[in-house]
């Protein structure tokens, strides 16, 4: 068993419920290695088959969005025994949410810059759903910038597509955005004009979004009645 | 010249890509190679956009091996069938292999850090001028290669040809 030892010596930088983030060197480059482990919990066959199909739908989804010129780590090499997926590590990123974060803490200037920034997030998630690349589960720490040292505009990149699949319904997207509402709203506080900003210029770049908005709609008002019973 | 690197999952094993030009002898060495005299995969450089290209197909080629699941052969072969985009065998090899008027190749070893006598082998058997590994990107063929990759130019956005190929390489299997 080769990866499990390698990983012994990789620096951890996450630990999660269902996986562990390291970094290491392969192949010479500076890369990502996300290891997806057994839940005790599950029955062990059952398990496999949806650790299996995490670790698949992870990588079919980034090419899927790299073709279609959406910005998200090159694989460089999956091993579906160990369901290690090793990735390029970008560079000199921080997490949008890191990203928002410290910009709220500064007082001055920040405004128009997030505005820019939500505004890019949108456009990138309508090419996304154009694909129909359904994410499954958008929040702002599984969307990375990469500060290249050109020009000054940092650069998108999604990542963490394990819960993601393919499918070309309204309802679908719109579930996916509302995913990210809840998780944006909660995560940074006082931001509902900015999301509302990032949800039109979605509306304004993909050519299906207005079934897709009304979804979100409906989805919300859903969600509000449960809220209400439960 | 000599271009190696190891394979950090595989303690011991590391990969030497070596590079020739001018080569007389193609026709020999691919026969020598289809008889399984040689110890080297012999790889169309034409077809490589860089070295990163070749060490995640040898990678994946050990990886393979040592899981009982190789899909050709040899690990040699298996190295020429992880670069290619497809499931089809002899189309990898047509691609990918070295052709008999071929007049530039890249020879792939495996190998412990102890073996550099299977290095001087190989060398040993090719008439023509070795150059630097690294210089084979100036050989490559990008238009033959997007059109066999699909890369789609909008594919440019996100990353090099490099990070494209290395991608679809990566995932053919589950595609
Ligand atoms: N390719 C990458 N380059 C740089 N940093 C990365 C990369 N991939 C992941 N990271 C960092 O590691 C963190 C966790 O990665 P990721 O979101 O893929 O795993 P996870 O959240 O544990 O997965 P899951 O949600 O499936 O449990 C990211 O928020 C990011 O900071
Ligand atoms: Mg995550």
């Amino acid at each position: 068993m080769a990866v499990p030892e390698f990983l012994q010596t990789a620096e951890l930088l996450k630990q999660g419920a269902e996986a562990r983030v390291y970094r290491a060197e392969f192949l010479g480059k500076p890369a990502i290695v996300k290891e997806r482990f057994p839940k005790r919990y599950r029955h062990p066959t059952l398990d496999e088959k949806l650790t299996h199909r995490r670790t698949t739908q992870e990588v079919r989804s980034i090419l899927r969005c790299r073709r279609a010129g959406i910005c998200a780590p090159v694989v460089y090499f999956v091993d579906y025994t160990s369901h290690c997926i090793f990735l390029e590590e970008i560079i000199g990123s921080s997490t949008v949410r890191d990203h928002i974060a410290s910009a709220q803490q500064s007082d001055s200037g920040t405004e128009q810059k997030l505005q820019q920034l939500a505004e890019r997030v949108g456009q990138i998630l309508a090419r996304m759903h154009d694909e129909d690349v359904i994410h499954g589960d958008l929040t702002t720490s599984n969307m990375l910038l990469r500060h290249s040292q050109k020009d000054g505009e940092p650069e998108l990149v999604l990542i963490d597509f394990g819960l993601s699949y393919i499918s070309a319904l309204p309802e679908d997207k719109g579930v996916d955005l509302y995913v990210l509402e809840k998780a944006f709203l909660s995560t940074h506080p006082n931001t509902e004009a900015l999301f509302e900003k990032l949800l039109k210029s979605y509306a304004a770049s993909s050519k299906k979004s207005s079934a897709v908005i009304k979804k979100l709609d409906e989805v919300r008002l859903r969600g509000r009645k449960r809220s209400m019973v439960g | 010249m000599n271009l190696t690197q190891d394979l950090e999952l595989f303690p011991g094993h590391r990969v030497t890509q070596m590079l020739f030009k001018e080569v007389k002898n193609a026709a020999e060495l691919r026969q020598s190679a289809v008889e399984g005299k040689i110890s080297g995969a012999l790889i169309n450089p034409t077809m490589l956009v860089d070295p990163l290209q070749v060490l995640v197909a040898a990678n994946k080629a050990v990886h393979l091996q040592t899981i009982g699941k190789m899909k050709t052969r040899s690990l040699y072969s298996e190295i020429i069938f992880n670069l290619s985009p497809t499931n089809n065998i002899s189309e990898a090899f047509k691609r990918f292999g070295i052709s008999d008027g071929d007049e530039s190749v890249m020879v792939v070893v495996v190998h412990k850090k102890d073996e550099v006598q299977l290095l001087s082998d190989v060398t040993a058997r090719v008439d023509g001028r070795q150059v630097p590994a690294e210089d084979v990107s100036s050989l490559s063929d990008s238009a033959k290669i997007k059109k066999l990759y699909k890369v789609a130019p909008q594919e440019d956005k996100c990353g090099t040809l490099l990070d494209a190929v290395i991608c679809r390489m990566a995932t053919k299997d589950v595609m």
